[in-house]
């Protein structure tokens, strides 16, 4: 069945769940990364599975337990953890165009992550407005139960399951780069678009291998927006 | 886990809460006053920086796990083909599984030779 064909369905969360099955290849290696280290950091099974499920941003709770079992301050560890998802800020007004009225969804927005994002920016456009909420709701449902059952099974076994299938860890995080290429192919509608996506892409990936992964989305995300505005337009559209 | 690190798992959830609530509960109120809320009422840099943050994220996860050269060729052979099924099928999962095969595959018989 078609995505398109999905999303037309009387049940839009199993089409919200269907298109996000792509990020569980990245999410749950991470996720069983993050459990192994965590209980390797200090924390317990169970003080992991509620870090996951509450704090819930990848990258940030690494720093965090690796913060706090290096006995830096508190406070410190709180303020770096949250600075590095400082990104977030932009996603939510980003799709706020296309959610209704519905009081749930300033509580659905703990769901919010990078790719939840992407994929919410991608799809919500195209369906019709009773169906958002549902196919949001299963996306980021199912990317969220999955990020806590991986880290539920790296603290109980990661490091048996990353002995065991190693090769299945490095491959399967390939996933995420495939989708947001599917995710930003239908964007490139003009060469001011192409250039502008390949500066922030390109930008992106320079500053994470030299090391700059924290500030590497938006400060990549600046870059392709100061091409955008320098390269003029055809006719005089701005988009 | 102290108390302390108890507060502090929740401090950095609520931030973290916030940091993708509260813009949303602005916009909403920024759309209710205009006196149309469709797209339009987006700012226009808002709208552009959306589509480049998704382009961000895709360069940070181009970088392989083992960064040599079997797994960029791999990286490179997997985005090609993704592009490739994307071109004839237009969806959203065969493209990405396709992508993800072609990348084992590019692995796989890397580690061989």
């Amino acid at each position: 069945m078609s995505s398109q064909a999905l999303l037309q369905s009387s049940r839009p969360w199993l089409a919200g769940m269907r298109d996000a099955i792509p990020l569980l290849g990245a999410y749950i290696p991470i996720a069983i990364s993050f459990g192994l280290i965590s209980v390797q950091a200090g924390f317990n099974a169970w003080e992991t599975i509620v870090i996951s499920t509450l704090i819930y941003a990848g990258a940030s709770q690494f720093l965090f337990v690796g913060m706090a079992a290096g006995g830096a301050p508190l406070w410190l560890t709180v303020a770096m953890t949250l600075l590095i998802n400082i990104r977030h800020i932009v996603y939510a007004p980003n799709i706020a165009p296309w959610l209704t009225r519905n009081r749930w969804w300033p509580w659905l927005m703990h769901g919010l992550t990078d790719q939840i994002f992407a994929l919410a920016h991608s799809r919500l456009p195209h369906m019709p407005e009773q169906q958002r909420i549902g196919w949001y709701t299963g996306a980021a449902g199912l990317a969220w139960g999955s990020w806590v059952a991986g880290s539920a099974l790296g603290a109980i076994a990661g490091d048996w399951m990353i002995k065991s299938w190693p090769l299945l860890s490095e491959v399967m995080p390939f996933a995420l780069p495939s989708l947001f290429l599917v995710l930003l192919i239908p964007r490139c509608t003009s060469i001011r678009w192409v250039l502008a996506l390949s500066v922030a892409t390109f930008a992106a990936l320079a500053l994470a291998l030299f090391g700059y992964s924290n500030v590497a989305i938006p400060l990549a995300a600046v870059l392709g927006a100061a091409a955008f505005y320098t390269i003029q337009p055809r006719g005089g559209s701005t988009t | 886990m102290s108390s302390a690190l108890w507060i502090a798992v929740l401090v950095t959830a609520l931030g973290t809460l916030a940091m993708r609530m509260l813009p949303l509960l602005w916009m909403r109120r920024h759309l209710r006053q205009q006196a149309n809320s469709d797209v339009d009422a987006l700012p226009q840099w808002l709208g552009i920086l959306g589509p480049l943050m998704i382009a961000a994220v895709l360069g940070v996860s181009l970088i392989p796990q083992q960064p040599d050269a079997t797994s960029w060729s791999a990286t490179l052979l997997g985005c090609i083909v993704t592009f490739g099924v994307w071109y004839r099928t237009r969806t959203l999962g065969w493209p990405v599984a396709a992508g993800v095969a072609t990348f084992g595959m590019v692995i796989v018989v890397g580690s061989m030779l």
